[in-house]
C-alpha cells in the first residue's frame, strides 16, 4: 500500500499549477498572435502548442508520439509556426491525449533539445488563417524586412482623393511633412496584426492612421511590459509620435469581439481602464484603416536607441571614453545619462518608491511655508513627503518630470547646471543621487554652485552621491547585501574603487548673480584618497552589486517587464527562427557615473566661498552633505 | 504648474541683463483651478517670499484678477481674508497647457501637462 506524505502531495500539486498557469499562458499566446481560439471542453481537435513546425518538430516526431493515443485523422503542421494541430477519430481518443501530453517534456530528435507540450481543445483543426487583406501606395512596404524600398516608388503616388484629407491634417499639426507612403489594412473579425513598432529608419516621426467602417481595439505595450488598450472608434484618427511611435508597440489582437467600456461606446477614442463594472463586449466588425507615413530619408536618431535600428548599430562600435573637455562631458551625458532616463522612465520610476530615512528626517526639520527645490527630482519621490513644505522638483528628464505631474506634484524640466528658478529664493534644496552623473570635476562643482545660488542666506541644501566605498566601518552597503537577492531591484548605492587623480586647475565660475568663488582643486589631492593613474581611459562596465573598481564607469539598468517573477522561464511558446515576433532579451542600458570616495564631496563643497558645510555623513552606501548657504 | 511656482521661475538663456528674464509671461491655453485645503500659517510664510507685481501681473494675464492691493499691508499675517485670496492664487489656479515667454530674449517654452519644459540648447544655456 503505498502512502504519500504530505511533502509528497504538496509537490505534485505545486507542479500541477505550474503546469496549469504555462499552459494557460500558450494559450494567450496562441490567441494573441495567432487568432487560434481554446475552449474548455473536450473535444476530437487538439493544438499542440511547442511543437511545430517552426521550433524543430519533425512530422515523424509528432506522429509517433501522437498515434499512441488514438486513430490519427489528422496532423497539420503549418509551416514556420510552433504548433501544430490534430484530430482524433473520438473525443475521448482527444482527452486521452491531453491528459498524457499536457505538460509533458519531450527531446527534439533533429536538435536534441528538451521541450515542453502545452496542449488544449479547438473546435477545428486549421491549416492557415486567413489573413487580413492588404494594399499599398506610394512605396511598398517589404514585410521580410519591415522596410520600404526607397529606390523604387510605386507608380500613381497616393490616391488623389486623399488630398484634401491630408491637407487637413498638416493644417492640424496632426503631421509635419506630407506622407508619401500609403497602407491599406482590412481587418475581418477574427483578424489582426502582431504587436509591432513601425521600423524607425522607414518612416518620419508622427504616423496618422484613420478607421473607417467599424471600431476596433488597439493595445499598445511598453517594453517594460506595461500593456494600454485603446478603443479607436469608427471615423477616428490615430496620430502616433515620440514614445508611441518609436517606443511602445501596437498590435491588434486576433479575435472577434473587444472588451470595451459600455459608457463610451461610439463615442470617443479612450484607454480602457479596470472598471470592471463598466466593460462590456463588443462583437467586431470589417474595418478598414489607412494608415499615412513619411518616407524617411536620413537616418533615425531618436532617443529610444535601444529600439532604434538606425542606431543600434552604432550604440555597440562606440565606446566611451573618459570626457577631455566640456563639450565631450557634454556628449557622453547625453548618450550615457539622459537618453537612458528618457527611456527607462518607468521602469525606473517602478523601483524607486521607498524614501529614504534621513532625507525624510531633513525634509520634516524644515520650517513650515518653507519653499524647496529637488534638483534631480526623478519620478517626485520626495515632493510629497512634508505637506507643510512648498516643493518644486525638476530633471533632466521629460519622462520623469511627466511621472511627476501626474502625481500632481509641481515640477518641471531642465539642466541641473542650469536651473531656472531665481536667486535666493529657497530656503531648502536637496540633490538625491544627481551630481553623481556629470563626468568632469567642473561640472559636479557647478551643479553645487547652483544649488548654493537657489538659497537665501541660511538656507541649506542635502547632497547625497553614490560612494565608492560600498563596505564602510565593517558594514556592507544595502547594495551588496542584496546580491544574492532578487536582481530586479536596483537601490542608489554608490561602491568604492581606484580613484584617478584629479584635474589640476578649475576655470573661474561665471555663474550669473553667483557669490561662490572657486579655488583651485588641487587642494583635493590631499584628502585621502590614493592616486592612480588609469592607462586605459575607456570607461569600464560595471558588475551589478559587487564594489566598484574605478570611479569613472558604466553602470548597467535590465529594463524589465512589470510582473515577471524570479525564476519563470522567458517564454513557453518559442519563436521559430525568422520569425518577425522575435523573443528579445531584457534590453541593457548603460549609465555614466562617477562614484565619489571619502571627502571627495565635502572637499568640493569646501571650496566655495558662500556655502559652509554643517554635516557629512555616510548613509547607506552614499557619501552626503548638509550645506549652509553663508 | 501653479502661480507660485510661475513667481520662482526665471529664464536663464544666456546672455540676459543683470536680473533679467522675470517674470516669464504666461500664454495660457488651458487653466485648472482646483481647491486646497487653506493653512495661513503657511500663506503668511510666503507672503514675504513673493515677488508681489509680477504674482498680480501672472494672475491677471490668466483672466483670474486677483483682488490683491498692490503691496500687501503691514498687518497681512492676520488678515484672514487677504491670506484666503494670497492662497487662492498661489495654490488653487493651474496652468496646465501653454506658454511661458521670456520677456527679455523671446524663447518660450512650452508647458504640457503641467509641466513647463525648460530646458535649453547646447547653444542657448
Amino acid at each position: 500500500m503505498e502512502v504519500k506524505t504530505s511533502k509528497g502531495h504538496l509537490k505534485v500539486h505545486k507542479m500541477k499549477k505550474k503546469v496549469l498557469r504555462k499552459q494557460v499562458r500558450a494559450q494567450h499566446t496562441l490567441m494573441r498572435h495567432e487568432g487560434i481560439e481554446c475552449i474548455s471542453h473536450p473535444t476530437q481537435s487538439l493544438v499542440i502548442a511547442n511543437a511545430g513546425l517552426g521550433n524543430g518538430m519533425s512530422r515523424q516526431q509528432l506522429l509517433r508520439i501522437v498515434e499512441e493515443y488514438g486513430l490519427v485523422e489528422t496532423l497539420l503542421m503549418p509551416p514556420n509556426k510552433p504548433y501544430s494541430f490534430v484530430k482524433y477519430g473520438t473525443t475521448e481518443e482527444a482527452k486521452k491525449a491531453f491528459d498524457a501530453l499536457n505538460g509533458k517534456e519531450v527531446t527534439l530528435e533533429d536538435f536534441g533539445q528538451n521541450i515542453v507540450l502545452y496542449i488544449n481543445f479547438v473546435e477545428k483543426a486549421q491549416k492557415t488563417l486567413k489573413h487580413r487583406r492588404v494594399k499599398h501606395f506610394g512605396y511598398e512596404f517589404c514585410y521580410d524586412n519591415n522596410n520600404v524600398n526607397k529606390d523604387k516608388p510605386l507608380p500613381g503616388g497616393l490616391p488623389e482623393i486623399c488630398d484634401l484629407f491630408l491637407e487637413k491634417c498638416l493644417k492640424q499639426g496632426y503631421i509635419e511633412h506630407k506622407p508619401d507612403q500609403l497602407t491599406v489594412n482590412q481587418y475581418e473579425p477574427g483578424q489582426g496584426i502582431p504587436p509591432h513598432i513601425d521600423t524607425h529608419s522607414a518612416f518620419e516621426d508622427k504616423i496618422i492612421s484613420l478607421s473607417l467602417g467599424a471600431e476596433i481595439v488597439m493595445d499598445f505595450k511598453h517594453p517594460d511590459g506595461h500593456t494600454v488598450a485603446i478603443m479607436l472608434p469608427r471615423c477616428s484618427l490615430l496620430v502616433m509620435a515620440g514614445e508611441s511611435r518609436y517606443l511602445w508597440t501596437h498590435g491588434i489582437t486576433p479575435r472577434k469581439y473587444d472588451i470595451i467600456q459600455a459608457s463610451e461606446l461610439g463615442q470617443k477614442v479612450g484607454t480602457i481602464t479596470a472598471d470592471v463594472g463598466d466593460l462590456t463586449l463588443n462583437r467586431r466588425e470589417t474595418r478598414t484603416s489607412f494608415t499615412f507615413r513619411k518616407v524617411r530619408r536620413s537616418p533615425c536618431n531618436c532617443i529610444y536607441p535601444s529600439v532604434c535600428d538606425s542606431q543600434k548599430g552604432q550604440q555597440r562600435q562606440v565606446q566611451p571614453s573618459f570626457p577631455h573637455n566640456d563639450m565631450e562631458a557634454s556628449k557622453l551625458e547625453q548618450e550615457y545619462v539622459h537618453k537612458v532616463y528618457e527611456e527607462i522612465a518607468t521602469h525606473f520610476s517602478s523601483t524607486r518608491h521607498s524614501p529614504w530615512p534621513r532625507i525624510v528626517e531633513f525634509l520634516r526639520s524644515l520650517p513650515k511655508g518653507s519653499i524647496v527645490a529637488d534638483v534631480g527630482c526623478g519620478n517626485g519621490k520626495y515632493l510629497g513627503i512634508n505637506k507643510d513644505l512648498y516643493m518644486v522638483g525638476c530633471d533632466r528628464s521629460k519622462n520623469l518630470a511627466d511621472i511627476c505631474g501626474e502625481k500632481n506634484f509641481q515640477a518641471f524640466v531642465c539642466d541641473a547646471l542650469s536651473v531656472p528658478i531665481r536667486s535666493g529664493s529657497c530656503d531648502a534644496c536637496i540633490s538625491i543621487a544627481v551630481i553623481h552623473h556629470f563626468s568632469t570635476v567642473e561640472r559636479r562643482l557647478a551643479t553645487i554652485c547652483e544649488l548654493a545660488r537657489l538659497l537665501r542666506p541660511g538656507g541649506t541644501a542635502l547632497i547625497y552621491v553614490w560612494a565608492m566605498e560600498q563596505e564602510y566601518k565593517n558594514q556592507k552597503s544595502k547594495y551588496l547585501k542584496e546580491k544574492n537577492d532578487s536582481k530586479d531591484k536596483e537601490e542608489e548605492i554608490n561602491i568604492g574603487g581606484v580613484q584617478r587623480p584629479l584635474s589640476d586647475q578649475m576655470p573661474d565660475s561665471s555663474s550669473q548673480d553667483s557669490a561662490c568663488s572657486d579655488r583651485l582643486l588641487n587642494d583635493l589631492n590631499d584628502e585621502g584618497c590614493a592616486a592612480k593613474l588609469v592607462a586605459d581611459s575607456r570607461l569600464p562596465v560595471h558588475t551589478n552589486r559587487t564594489s566598484f573598481h574605478s570611479q569613472d564607469l558604466l553602470v548597467p539598468w535590465h529594463l524589465k517587464g512589470g510582473t515577471k517573477k524570479k525564476g519563470e522561464s522567458i517564454d513557453t511558446v518559442s519563436s521559430p527562427a525568422g520569425s518577425k515576433e522575435s523573443q528579445e532579451l531584457s534590453p541593457v542600458f548603460h549609465r555614466y557615473y562617477h562614484v565619489f570616495c571619502e571627502g571627495e564631496l565635502e572637499a568640493a563643497c569646501r571650496s566655495l566661498d558662500c556655502v559652509r558645510v554643517q554635516k557629512s555623513y555616510y548613509d547607506q552606501g552614499n557619501w552626503c552633505v548638509v550645506l549652509e548657504k553663508l | 504648474m501653479k502661480l507660485l511656482t510661475h513667481n520662482l521661475l526665471s529664464s536663464h538663456v544666456r546672455g540676459l541683463r543683470p536680473g533679467g528674464g522675470f517674470p516669464l509671461q504666461i500664454q495660457a491655453s488651458e487653466v485648472r483651478v482646483r481647491p486646497v485645503p487653506f493653512n495661513a500659517a503657511f500663506v503668511a510664510r510666503l507672503v514675504p517670499r513673493l515677488r508681489w507685481a509680477a504674482l498680480l501681473e501672472a494672475a491677471e494675464s490668466l483672466g483670474h484678477p486677483s483682488e490683491l492691493p498692490p503691496e500687501p499691508a503691514a498687518d497681512y499675517e492676520g488678515d484672514e481674508s487677504f491670506l484666503r485670496r494670497v492662497h487662492h492664487i498661489l495654490l488653487e489656479v493651474e496652468v496646465l497647457e501653454g506658454v511661458l515667454q521670456c520677456p527679455d530674449s523671446g524663447r518660450r517654452f512650452p508647458i504640457s501637462r503641467g509641466i513647463p519644459n525648460m530646458l535649453l540648447s547646447e547653444e542657448e544655456a
